[in-house]
């Protein structure tokens, strides 16, 4: 009896340790990849782009690939795109945002900008873009997250 | 036997306190989460909405063109709401606008504010508080060049427990002179919900 109660015991923390933890893995949040693309000019005048990329999650790492990063003009504004590649077999879902900054380093308009659902299929190659606010942008900043 | 009873207190304790967890709480999100709350329309849905036209328009080499060395006045029209559901489309116009005022690209007039425009007009010219030489006269405004145009309509698909709704926001500059539809895009946005078993 005394066996019976205890095994009960046992299984119900067995039980509420996996709540518990599932229930953390549901609040955990995700760090996402960084990529940056600032607009130079050499001596001759020609436009160049410098290009980083930042992994902050090693899951993140494992399943997608920056292949390219470029940026182009459409008038005055500056256009940005990346092309992106899915390491897994299954279609995943990701959120992308671009922020901007100005010669200065200064973003425009602050916090103002929203992330967008991007949905890769397995092993699939897809190109995202986006185009700067207004004139003054000569910088970018993609960052690259799992669903909230 | 006791042990026993300590060990489950120890573990409902433990219960309650996880589940203190879930009780109601407020705080700040981020405007800009991208996560659907429902199948309705949301508020990213507005924003991709707007970015994906305004990055449309701005792009669209004749108007690049166009805007590279005046900005073309243009009237936002009401948008026509096809959906079934209850939407601010002014809202979604005003995003719209508002992205393009700062792009530097294009001036609007606001047809909206024109009863209040009248009304101070009138006190200026007629109260006879307003000094003559600064009074804003009648009939100087600027009238627009172009006509910024809107269609929402939602397809909705139920079977079984999945309800799939498909939005399709489609946005036309028309040149008011010529009638010419000089820019055309539309944004499409999928949503897919499936009734949990247990869901409410």
């Amino acid at each position: 009896m005394m066996k019976r109660k205890k095994n009960f015991a046992v299984n119900g923390l067995t039980a509420v340790a996996l709540i518990l933890s599932l229930g953390l893995a549901g609040c955990s949040t995700t760090a996402g990849v960084e990529t940056t693309g600032k607009m130079t000019w050499d001596e001759q005048g020609a436009r160049t782009l410098e290009k980083n990329v930042v992994f902050n999650n090693s899951g993140l790492k494992g399943d997608i690939q920056i292949v390219e990063v470029k940026s182009a003009m459409a008038g005055d504004i500056m256009r940005a795109q990346a092309t992106l590649r899915s390491k897994d077999r299954d279609t995943l879902p990701f959120q992308y945002r671009f922020d901007w900054y100005d010669a200065g380093g200064f973003e425009i308009n602050s916090g103002a900008g929203s992330w967008k659902p991007l949905i890769l299929y397995g092993r699939e190659t897809k190109t995202i873009q986006a185009v700067a606010p207004d004139p003054r942008a000569k910088e970018f900043k993609l960052k690259i997250r799992e669903p909230d | 036997m006791k042990n026993g009873m300590k060990v489950l207190l120890a573990v409902v304790s433990v219960g309650v306190l996880s589940l203190s967890g879930c009780a109601s709480t407020i705080q700040y999100g981020d405007a800009g989460s991208a996560k659907p709350v429902a199948k309705e329309f949301g508020s990213s849905d507005l924003q991709q909405i707007a970015e994906s036209m305004v990055d449309s328009m701005i792009t669209f080499p004749p108007l690049v063109e166009l805007t590279s060395s005046r900005r073309p006045v243009v009237s936002v029209d009401k948008v026509k709401n096809k959906t079934m559901q209850h939407i601010d489309t002014e809202s979604i116009t005003d995003s719209i606008r508002a992205k393009l005022i700062r792009s530097g690209k294009f001036r609007f007039i606001d047809r909206t504010t024109d009863a209040q425009t009248i009304e101070e007009l009138k006190t200026q010219q007629d109260s006879g508080l307003v000094d003559k030489k600064t009074a804003v006269k009648f009939g100087q405004q600027i009238g627009a060049e172009f006509l910024l145009t809107a269609n929402f309509s939602e397809i909705r698909q139920k079977a079984g427990s999945t309800t799939d709704v498909y939005y399709k926001f489609s946005m036309s500059l028309k040149n008011l002179k010529t009638g010419i539809l000089e820019w055309s895009d539309e944004k499409e946005i999928r949503k897919v919900f499936v009734r949990g078993t247990f869901g409410g």
